[in-house]
């Protein structure tokens, strides 16, 4: 079980807070000991967050699917409002899906995350009354809205600069923004698979404007189609960079491609072993940012579980109306209501910690009743020794119930 | 404590004197029972202290052991020894004994000192004797060894040697508890009941000859110079010199013993030297499997069963297989709580696949270029024998596929209807086209947890049991294990360690599978708490523990490609099979169809070449 030298170096420099350069970042993409990768990102994942893991209660909707650009990944967007299966929502519908919410079990999602097509044909008061109402409806959810895509294309369309566009957003109840529409930053390949949407300097700029003005947003990157390693650590250093500029960027999402349905469809879906490793590395790189998220829509649940072992402290929310996925064909469920979550985490053995959108603690949950959750024998009959009402259970109960089965 | 001890003795004549005047001893319950029997019950906690041979306990690992009692010998013991016609460095095979795996251990060692290599193969104790002739020789145990004293021109008595080797005693079994069950002065009842038996070497002596014909002056030698029952310093030593050379060899665990003797006590070794010596292909005991699986963490786990895979596999080939699971009949008389397939008998929904319908999945499979088919299905009371090998014949001549077909439960659910031996019928349905007997029914094999979720389901000896016999058929099987119902963690160690057991005496088992429960609507147990995580654990903790199965595959059906993937860096070196359809975890709410072509890239991403393979795994191309 001997490390790889190279191997063995960065985790030098890892342990000693060292940044890590694009070499390092491609040797730990190349390195075939994907364990080792993943238990050097775990090792600073729980020196940065212990085994706390964060979840939140949160509703998505897309409002439109209608969408001027033409991106080859996406399943998802239709292009014109008249074409089969385009929608666009009416006003009322779009809070209709936050009201139905207000009386959830767990209580109301505390966040609600929006994410459109590029519209030709919406006026900006449509966003502008949309993010309204949802406070209306409920003063205290967090409004996490629009990618910069969709921004850099409302103030192109709407006349606007970034900041204008943001003010006025925000003036609606804007608060943060999503980290969608990264893709890949490179060039080369951004013009083969989406040409016609905000380059990677358009993106990177209004995340500098929003952060400059305030606002939290969250970074994400798109992996798995035609792109290369060096494209993934170019991508992700590009981000780092932002980071040290403006400490803005509060997570930073990794993105399967998902091949079902648009123009990559020949393609392979990226495998579970590339997205735990692009998990890994991502968390070693970004030695700015404080969260990685494995988001279980793209990973299904099953995978996600994994990657919070490998780098990953966040596992998105319950989320709901998930639909761009969904049409790229994940295995995925569309919703996992709070307490699957919260097993979820359980299971692989961390803290659940319900947070909002700036990571804020909600509720942070015991963890499973022993280390490594489930290994708890469930069988009732076999109950431990029963201690006397006033003693606290002492901590070598674990030790002694030990001895007594080993 | 009030409570009697659970105390187990053995029925063998040498271990008499140690627990005759225990039977009506009031603190004591005694029970007599087989010496493989009584390691069972001391690691399924139906008993506190047995008197175990020695090999068993450094499978436990952990035990408390009692000072000054034992069944030793220094030198000559007479009820062991390897008879031959020839010289033993002239033998090309040896018949085995199996009854005591403490000899079997002992007679390695000592071939292996002599760099002697012969062919070695379990017989039942009348036909080891049987199977003596030129270079054939034969282990031969207990009263068998002592009838045949003077038959055979070589004899090679086993505690003689082994004091020449080592100028140690031999120590063949002794009192061990469960950690914590007895009290110190509880001991002193063993060492006074081994006084008052002493006492009686005469009287006993006396009532096995009148059993056994044996002459009764030797037996009283035997009993008071061959045997010895003391465990002092020097017994100990030769004890623990054993459990060290068959470390060495990787025919035992290291074991730990709890004991009175400073000196001799071993500290419980750490986590990362239990690590280190799994990963380097030690054999663990279950205290070990116990430690690693409560106490590892995710990534050293890992590791460690990558390193045994690696050793296993240096090709860094993964194999598959193409067969299809054809789920015959969905009728079933055992109702158990965890599935959610089967249909009782006379129920609407209730089916048998006809041979129209059967034809033509066959021949997808024939189509689709795979190479068998593996049959399973309920137990349909109205299916006889005849059925089944029409159907098998049929298949075999129309198809040609291999045949993976009846699980243990359907063999001996075949063996009940028909009135006929588990043997018998794995004979005839061999004869009429079964290749390999799927390990599929396993689920946790300790009866305990079978009762509570499968009640009508065979107990765990029957199903070790039809394996077994298949095996000495030369059938191949698989092995699996269904946890994450109502079973503990000791007990899911206790049920590696059983397949490990039988595959030391058969070597029958390819490939080890394991999935946790699958909870669906319609099965009668709750969901637990199981995932991913736990998933890759025990199956890293199965490859750190198997140290004597070949293959591990990854259960990507239940836990989904992506985790499977993972798995092959858990120990795995297997990627299942390419499913047409499983009809038994697919109405449980699982899932995943991938075809062959996904498989082999999704091996390839994990960093591996890619192989189909046969149900022996036997590569069928060149990886890629």
């Amino acid at each position: 079980m001997s490390e790889s030298p190279k191997l063995a170096l960065i985790r030098a420099k890892v342990e000693s807070f060292e940044r890590l350069t694009f070499d390092d970042g491609m040797a730990l993409f190349m390195e075939p000991d994907l364990l080792s990768v993943g238990q050097l990102a775990n090792e600073v994942r729980e020196t940065r967050h212990g085994d706390r893991t964060f979840f939140n209660k949160n509703m998505r909707i897309e409002v439109t699917n209608v969408c001027v650009a033409s991106c080859l990944f996406c399943s998802f967007a239709k292009l014109e409002e008249h074409m089969p299966g385009a929608h666009t929502m009416k006003l009322e519908e779009a809070w209709h899906e936050l009201e139905k919410r207000m009386d959830d079990p767990g209580g109301p999602p505390t966040e609600v995350h929006v994410v459109n097509g590029l519209h030709p044909g919406l006026p900006f008061s449509y966003y502008e009354e949309l993010l309204r109402g949802f406070k209306r409806i409920d003063p205290n959810v967090h409004l996490k809205c629009f990618t910069a895509v969709e921004i850099h294309f409302f103030a192109r369309h709407y006349g606007l600069s970034y900041a204008v566009v943001l003010e006025r957003l925000r003036a609606a109840g804007l608060e943060s923004l999503p980290g969608g529409g990264a893709e890949i930053f490179d060039e080369g390949v951004r013009s083969k698979i989406s040409h016609d949407k905000a380059t990677a300097a358009e993106y990177l700029e209004v995340h500098r404007v929003a952060h400059r003005m305030g606002m939290r947003t969250n970074a994400t990157m798109l992996y798995g189609h035609i792109e290369t390693f060096a494209h993934r650590v170019d991508h992700i250093l590009r981000l780092r960079a932002l980071q040290d500029e403006t400490k803005g960027l509060q997570a930073f999402i990794p993105l399967a491609f998902h091949p079902d349905g648009n123009g990559m469809k020949n393609m392979p879906a990226p495998t579970a072993v590339d997205d735990l490793r692009t998990i890994a590395v991502s968390r070693l790189l970004l030695d700015n940012v404080d969260h990685i998220k494995a988001y279980w829509v793209s990973l299904t649940p099953d995978v996600a579980q994994i990657a919070l072992r490998f780098g990953a402290d966040d596992i998105d929310g319950t989320i709901v109306h998930e639909t761009i996925y969904k049409a790229a064909g994940t295995l995925s469920p569309g919703a996992l209501g709070y307490e699957e979550l919260v097993r979820l985490i359980r299971e692989a053995g961390r803290i659940p910690v319900e947070r909002d959108t700036l990571y804020n603690v909600v509720r942070e949950l015991p963890r499973a009743a022993v280390p490594e959750a489930a290994l708890k024998p469930r069988d009732r009959e076999r109950a431990r020794p029963k201690l006397p009402m006033f003693q606290v259970p002492p901590s070598p109960l674990v030790a002694h119930a030990d001895e007594v089965t080993s | 404590m009030s409570e009697k001890l659970r105390t187990l003795g053995v029925a063998y004549l040498n271990a008499r004197p140690l627990w005759e005047s225990l039977k009506d001893d009031p603190r004591i319950a005694l029970e007599l029972a087989r010496p493989s029997e009584l390691a069972r019950a001391l690691a399924e906690n139906e008993a506190d202290i047995g008197l175990l041979p020695v090999a068993a306990a450094a499978t436990l690992g952990n035990l408390r052991l009692v000072r000054n009692v034992a069944i030793g010998a220094r030198g000559k013991v007479r009820s062991v020894a390897i008879v031959s016609e020839r010289p033993l460095h002239e033998l090309d095979s040896i018949a085995l004994d199996l009854s005591s795996r403490t000899s079997v251990v002992l007679a390695r060692l000592l071939l292996s000192r002599r760099k002697l290599a012969p062919h070695l193969f379990g017989a039942e104790p009348a036909e080891a004797v049987a199977a003596v002739k030129g270079s054939t020789g034969a282990l031969v145990i207990g009263d068998a060894a002592l009838n045949v004293e003077s038959r055979f021109d070589h004899r090679l008595d086993l505690a003689e040697d082994w004091l020449e080797w080592t100028g140690l005693p031999f120590v063949f079994a002794a009192w061990f508890a469960r950690p914590g069950a007895l009290s110190t002065e509880q001991e002193d009842i063993f060492r006074v009941a081994k006084q008052k038996g002493i006492a009686r070497v005469s009287a006993i002596a006396s009532e096995h000859a009148a059993r056994t014909g044996l002459a009764e002056a030797s037996l009283i030698s035997y009993l008071t110079q061959s045997i010895r029952y003391d465990l002092g310093d020097e017994e100990l030593r030769g004890l623990v010199r054993f459990w060290d050379e068959g470390a060495r060899l990787g025919l035992l665990a290291r074991a730990s013993v709890d004991v009175d003797e400073p000196k001799l006590a071993r500290p419980r070794p750490s986590l990362d030297t239990v690590l280190s010596r799994a990963a380097d292909g030690e054999r663990l005991s279950a205290a070990d499997g116990q430690r690693l699986l409560r106490e590892g963490t995710f990534f050293e786990l890992g590791l460690a069963a990558d390193a045994v895979r690696r050793r296993k596999h240096p090709d860094g080939v993964v194999t598959y297989i193409v067969d299809r699971n054809v789920n015959y009949t969905n009728v079933c008389t055992t109702s158990c709580r965890f599935c959610a397939f089967y249909r009782p008998v006379g129920h609407a929904e209730g089916y048998v696949l006809s041979r129209e319908v059967l034809g033509q999945k066959l021949q997808e499979v024939v189509d689709a270029g795979g190479v068998q088919i593996l049959l399973q299905g309920g137990l349909n009371p109205d299916l006889r024998i005849e059925w089944y090998e029409d159907l098998f014949r049929w298949m075999k001549k129309e198809y040609g596929l291999g045949l993976h077909a009846l699980s243990p439960e359907e063999i001996l659910h075949l063996a009940r209807l028909e009135k006929l031996s588990v043997k018998r019928v794995l004979e005839r349905l061999h004869e009429a086209g079964l290749d390999s007997v799927p390990g599929g029914g396993a689920e946790i094999l300790v009866d305990r947890v079978r009762r509570k979720i499968a009640k009508a389901k065979c107990t765990s000896e029957e199903w070790l049991g039809v394996m077994r016999v298949a095996h000495a058929m030369g059938l191949r099987s698989s092995a699996t294990m269904m946890y994450g119902t109502v079973d503990t963690l000791e007990e899911r160690i206790q049920h590696l360690l059983k397949i490990r057991d039988l595959q030391d005496e058969t070597s029958g088992f390819t490939a080890f599978f394991c999935w946790d429960y699958q909870f669906e609507k319609g099965t009668h147990l709750a969901p637990g708490e199981n995932g991913t995580h736990l998933y890759l654990r025990t199956q890293a903790v199965a490859r750190l523990m198997l140290d004597n199965v070949a293959h591990v595959g990854a259960s990507w059906v239940t836990q989904g490609p992506g985790v499977g993937q993972v798995a092959l860096r858990f120990g795995a070196d297997d990627f299942g099979s390419v499913m047409f359809e499983e009809n038994v975890v697919s109405s449980a709410g699982t899932t995943f169809g991938i075809n062959a072509e996904k498989i082999e890239e999704r091996i390839r991403a994990t960093g591996f070449r890619s192989v189909r393979r046969n149900v022996r795994y036997e590569w069928l191309s060149e990886p890629k």
